[in-house]
């Protein structure tokens, strides 16, 4: 079996937004404090071995690194039509198949394939308990078991590119599995996935067979389709496969495809919708051998210019004929349902306002479920929130925005097309904008026979909602941060005592007296906060301690004393933007960008940090355009979550790249560069103060960009009229081989130690180059003997390549990080067929040639570069470095296993000083032998048993504590913890004996005073006698 | 001493027991009871034996922290170069006594003060003191324990100021 098992055991983080996580409890004790208490403690991971003391176990549970699991975005779910049933199942553009539990939203389980297309699910069926899939475009048939989610059976299929798949029952028992494919249709039995029979389609070259039917009458309909000429019909017996019947050359010059266009009602009855001539065909697939054209106008029915009509039909069951009514789609939102009952079109009930429209059924009971918008749906509102006004303008055609997004689903019954009545869900949509898109209807007959029903709706912006009536949110889950592409994290703003304090500084002073009042005034504010905790804590002491809830929300936000939560901000590629908070994983704000279009890039920066008191904490989202190359920027609060009033500039070229600089505004937010491909630069901001500061330092300032389509690394200078000259070119030739990655160096990396101390106790100055870049090629020919990989360090300003090396008989997919003076990357070795690191370190040696200044410039020695390389056990999927406030903490490096796993190895097993053969002086140095493989030890998993799913990448930032460093990594889950490198050495340990302590301190104390007193005493007795 | 004060004293003195040989121990002689020493325990004879007694005890306080020097030299080979706690507490009182000679230096001249040669003696303890100090200083090297080299000097090292920045990357 291929699926890996990502069974769902572990705790959830809870549904997105909708409640805070449960905060678990292993065992009774004391040991449960609200999370913001321990933070202040600081707890340390369990540790691995057994029969640590129970206490610490749970609080390293109670605080235990948080993990979220997500589907992705639906494209089949199934809402089982029995009313206990507590599950839907799902298949999703992830290629997941996974089961959610009705009630809380939670996976039930959920199977993992291949991100790549190879796992893509091309059509899901359900029948009874099972599940069958069809993945890799028509190659395997798996039928999964729903209640635990295990595999029944997996078959794989011939080639060919698979059409479509459906049930075929025969008389009353749904027995097989049909599956279309371009140039055969095969037959398999639901019970274990052999296969009955293979056909083969007559003119499979020049028909393109799309359309499949069947109704339990012992034969399938085939139908297939020569684009603008004519339909061929064919019909197999299902017991032999034997052509019964062909009907060829059905003429239809109007058609191009099927799919859409076309559908099955009745009892075998073709239904297709021409554009041109505004009319509707209708063929009997078993007896007419004619397309019978029913013009529209005869239906007082017209469609809109442009808009691609679109025929949706139900068959709520395989082995009966399909619903004579279906949904015809006129316009964006204008649905019709109509009926072709025994040779007569009529036309039931009309939809305007409708955005979504779906069929569900129950037992005999067909329902139409219409979702409309409340209010009018109006094109593109001109109120909405993005710069981006020529991206607006293109997209204004098809998006209809519901003003208030309020919306209203509806239950009607197909038959008469009357509205049941009290079926009414109404829902509304946060104000961001994003539509509903897919509407998935779970009917149910309540005890009096009346309809009830739930709905599960999925909007634009991949978010999932499951409704009750009459409208109550029962769960929502947010599926786009399945796709995480951009994470910064943010420190926490300060509480309303601190800012006040810092805000009194932060004011211009006015007066001796003023500020005395002021003074006054704040330390008020400050008693009257320390009253208020004082309050809280004795009301929360009375209490028992399993009701204390910490529940973090946006208002009660401040950052603890030692900055370990932080607010991890979100990027997901569906253009949604999410605050999160650190160490509970709660939602805490969301932000829909509708302007952004599938495949945009993004480039995610802190402009200002929440250090600046009175200044908001500002970030800023780059999102440039895939296709249109336009970009646009969107400035926002990354603590709330609001839009700032800074007016970023409007961009009217495409940005090749940016530049975030040290250099500052007197508003405190940090200048960004923006070069456009007229290598111009745009400042934002663009204040006065700015661009004199600019001006000044203009000629430090530098640009490389890398094309990697012709292979050009180039740089650029700033100019002081913010033009660019080109400095230096380094063309890497892509007939050979081609740019894949190019990673500079963390501009907010602290470096402590200068140099590293020789066993002879002289220094090695490391090469501390911030200007560097490492770039990593690969050859185009892959031929396992011939392919290479290629590293190159080059300077950033001078372009000087100072040091290249070609790896042979190597093959990327190549891992990276650069940081401090090393370059650590792995690759797949194809001669030895094993992955392997190899790490990289420059040396300036023992002399440093200028301590005190560092300039690209003026560096006319080249550093020493010392390599090693070593065996990895294991692939890679993503790779950082651990980073701390000040450096000093020890390098591990988080190592992103494709099993999920996460594992944290010491940079100092990758180092190459490891000498080969010991020596003192290696020794004195503690440098560790070398060995060529490097194991992976269980125990260095920082994750346990929580293992991330397809991880794409890893994400750190230093806390306020130098031990402590925080990691997310995010791929299909996302997953939050701290990691100390160097142990806790600046952190009182969880068992610390603060009792004894005190108490021997206190004892002293007393003991010292009692003794002067006596001997006090004494002396003056001695002196009377 | 108690004979000579008693023959100082008495000016006259009367035998009554005749001497064996019946002949009388001449006064005349003026010999003086047993043990009687005729000759004065010379008042110079005694200063002249303390002068060299101080002179030898000067020296011996000017040397003995050169004398100390051999003893140290084995303890120091036999202590190795590591550190732990036992050579370190003997590094630390070999370089401890010979400062706090030092510092009680005038209290040490004062001593020697009786000496004629004093400078010289002073001098020498200088000298031997300096050369404690001074083991007690290589021995420390030797373990490693001075800062003299760039290596002990590397936390305070300052990171370089960037002197450029740059930014870019791959095209977005």
């Amino acid at each position: 079996m291929k699926i890996k098992w990502a069974s769902s055991t572990g705790e959830c983080w809870g549904k997105a937004g909708v409640s805070p996580p449960r905060l678990l409890q292993a065992g009774p004790g004391p040991a449960v404090l609200p999370p913001a208490a321990a933070a202040r403690r600081a707890c340390p991971l369990p540790p691995p071995q057994r029969g640590a003391p129970l206490s610490r176990l749970t609080l390293a549970r109670l605080f235990s690194p948080r993990r979220q699991q997500y589907v992705g975005k639906l494209k089949f779910a199934s809402l089982e039509a029995s009313q206990g049933s507590k599950k839907l199942i799902v298949a999703t553009e992830k290629n997941v198949v996974a089961a959610l539990n009705s009630r809380s939203g939670e996976i039930l389980w959920r199977h993992v394939d291949k991100g790549t297309p190879e796992g893509a699910i091309d059509a899901m069926m359900i029948h009874g308990q099972d599940a069958i899939t069809v993945s890799n475009a028509g190659r395997i048939l798996r039928s999964w078991e729903t209640n635990i989610g295990g595999l029944n059976w997996e078959m794989s299929l011939d080639t060919g590119s698979f059409q479509v798949a459906s049930l075929v029952g025969l008389q009353d028992v749904v027995k097989y599995v049909a599956v279309l494919k371009k140039a055969a249709i095969s037959l398999h039995y639901l019970s274990n996935g052999h296969q009955k029979w293979v056909e083969h389609l007559p003119e499979s070259e020049s028909t393109q067979y799309q359309l499949l039917y069947s109704h339990g009458t012992g034969v399938i309909h085939v139908l297939g389709i020569v684009p603008q000429s004519h339909l061929n019909i064919l019909t197999f017996s299902v017991e032999d496969g034997e052509i019964t019947k062909q009907v060829i050359r059905v003429a239809a010059p109007w058609l191009k495809s099927l799919n859409g266009v076309c559908s099955v009602v009745g009892e075998a009855v073709l239904v297709c919708m021409d554009m041109g001539t505004h009319s509707l065909y209708v063929c009997s697939l078993e007896t007419e051998q004619e397309m019978k054209q029913i013009p529209l106008q005869s239906l007082d029915l017209e469609f809109a210019d442009g808009f691609q009509p679109r025929i949706l039909a139900t068959q709520p069951n395989v082995i009966s004929p399909s619903r004579t009514q279906f949904f015809l789609q006129l316009s964006p939102s204008h649905f019709s349902l109509l009926q072709y009952k025994h040779g007569l079109l009529s036309h039931l009930r009309d939809f305007q306002q409708a955005a979504l429209v779906s069929f569900a059924t129950t037992g005999e009971k067909t329902v139409a479920a219409v979702l409309t918008c409340r209010s009018e749906l109006k094109p593109g509102s001109s109120d909405d929130l993005h710069a981006g006004g020529t991206l607006e303008d293109s997209r204004k055609q098809e998006s209809l925005t519901c003003s208030n997004q309020t919306y209203n689903i509806n239950l009607y019954l197909v038959e008469t097309g009357q509205r049941l009545l009290d079926t009414t869900i109404t829902f509304t949509l946060e104000q961001s904008g994003a539509k509903p898109q897919q509407l998935y209807i779970q009917v149910f007959l309540k005890k009096d026979d009346s309809v009830g029903y739930r709905a599960l709706v999925q909007t634009e912006d991949h978010m999932l909602i499951f409704l009750q009536q009459p409208g109550k949110v029962v769960w929502s889950r947010e599926e786009s941060l399945a796709e995480v592409v951009s994470l910064e994290m943010v420190d926490l703003p300060l509480t309303g005592a601190q800012a006040e304090l810092e805000g009194e500084f932060g004011k211009k002073a006015d007066g001796l007296l003023g500020m005395f009042l002021k003074r006054l005034s704040s330390q008020l504010i400050l008693l009257q906060a320390w009253t208020a905790h004082l309050w809280k804590m004795f009301y929360d002491a009375r209490k028992p301690r399993s009701q204390i809830k910490n529940e973090i929300n946006i208002d009660n936000l401040a950052r603890d004393e030692f900055n370990l939560q932080k607010m991890m901000v979100m990027v997901t590629a569906s253009g949604k933007l999410f605050g999160i908070e650190s160490s509970s994983g709660t939602i805490l704000w969301k932000q829909y960008l509708r302007n952004v279009k599938p495949g945009s890039s993004f480039k995610l920066m802190v402009q200002r940090t929440t250090a600046h008191f009175p200044h908001p904490p500002q970030c800023t989202l780059l999102v440039k355009d895939r296709e249109t190359k336009m970009s646009f920027l969107y400035v926002f609060n990354p603590i709330f979550g609001k839009r700032s009033q800074v007016a970023p500039p409007v961009l009217k070229r495409p940005i090749l790249q940016t530049l975030l600089l040290p250099i500052m505004d007197q508003d405190y937010a940090k200048v960004l560069l923006l070069i456009d491909d007229e290598y111009k630069v745009t400042a934002f901001p663009a204040t006065k103060n700015v661009l004199r500061q600019l001006e000044e330092i203009a000629h430090s300032i530098f640009f490389y960009l890398v094309d990697a389509e012709q292979g050009k690394l180039s740089g650029f200078r700033l100019k002081k009229d913010l033009t660019t000259e080109e400095s230096w070119e380094v063309i890497i030739p892509t007939e050979v081989q081609r740019i894949v990655t190019v990673k500079g160096k963390r501009s907010s990396e602290h470096v402590h130690s200068q140099g590293r101390v020789m066993g002879d106790r002289s220094v090695l100055y490391k090469s501390l180059n911030p200007n560097l870049l490492a770039v990593v090629t690969e050859s185009t020919d892959t031929h396992h003997e011939r392919t290479f990989i290629g590293i190159y360090l080059i300077d950033g300003v001078t372009g000087r390549i100072i040091h290249s090396s070609v790896q042979k008989k190597a093959k990327g997919p190549v891992h990276m990080v650069h940081s401090e003076n090393w370059v650590v990357y792995q690759y797949w070795n194809t001669k030895a067929r094993r992955n392997e690191f190899t790490v990289l370190e420059l040396y300036e040696g023992t002399e440093q040639y200028n301590a005190t200044a560092f300039s690209s410039l003026d560096r006319p020695i080249l550093p020493q570069v010392l390599q090693q390389s070593y065996i990895f056990p294991s692939a890679i999927s993503a790779m950082e470095a651990t980073i701390t406030e000040r450096g000093i903490t020890s390098r591990h490096l988080l190592i992103g296993l494709p099993s999920g796993a996460i594992l944290s190895l010491p940079k100092a097993l990758l180092d190459p000083r490891r000498p080969e053969i010991p020596t003192e002086q290696s020794r004195e140095e503690n440098l560790i032998p070398y060995s060529p493989d490097v194991q992976i030890h269980a125990e260095r998993f920082i994750n346990y048993n929580q293992t991330i799913s397809r991880m794409r990448g890893i994400y750190t930032a230093p806390s306020g504590l130098e031990s402590t460093c925080l990691v997310v990594a995010y791929g299909l889950d996302i997953y939050q913890t701290r990691v100390y490198p160097s142990k806790q050495f600046d952190v009182l340990k969880d068992d610390y004996d603060y009792v004894l302590i005190s108490s021997v301190l206190f004892g002293l104390v007393f003991a010292t005073m009692i003794t002067k007193r006596l001997a006090q005493v004494k002396l003056l007795n001695r002196a009377w006698r | 001493m108690a004979a000579a004060v008693r023959g100082r004293r008495f000016k006259w003195s009367l035998e009554l027991a005749a001497a064996p040989g019946g002949r009388p121990r001449g006064a005349a002689e003026g010999r003086g009871p047993l043990g009687f020493a005729e000759r004065q325990l010379g008042e110079g004879g005694v200063h002249e034996s303390d002068k060299i007694l101080m002179e030898k005890r000067c020296w011996d306080v000017a040397l003995a922290p050169l004398k100390q020097i051999p003893m140290n030299l084995f303890i120091m080979y036999m202590a190795g170069n590591t550190i732990s706690i036992f050579p370190a507490m003997m590094v630390c009182m070999m370089g401890w006594r010979p400062l706090q000679a030092l510092m009680s230096l005038s209290a040490t001249l004062k001593a020697l003060e009786s000496s004629s040669r004093r400078a010289l003696q002073g001098l020498v303890f200088l000298v031997g003191n300096g050369l404690g100090l001074a083991l007690a200083l290589y021995k420390c090297q030797a373990m490693g324990l001075l800062p003299t080299r760039p290596s002990d000097w590397l936390a305070f090292v300052a990171p370089p100021q960037r002197m450029e920045f740059t930014g870019g990357g791959l095209i977005l």
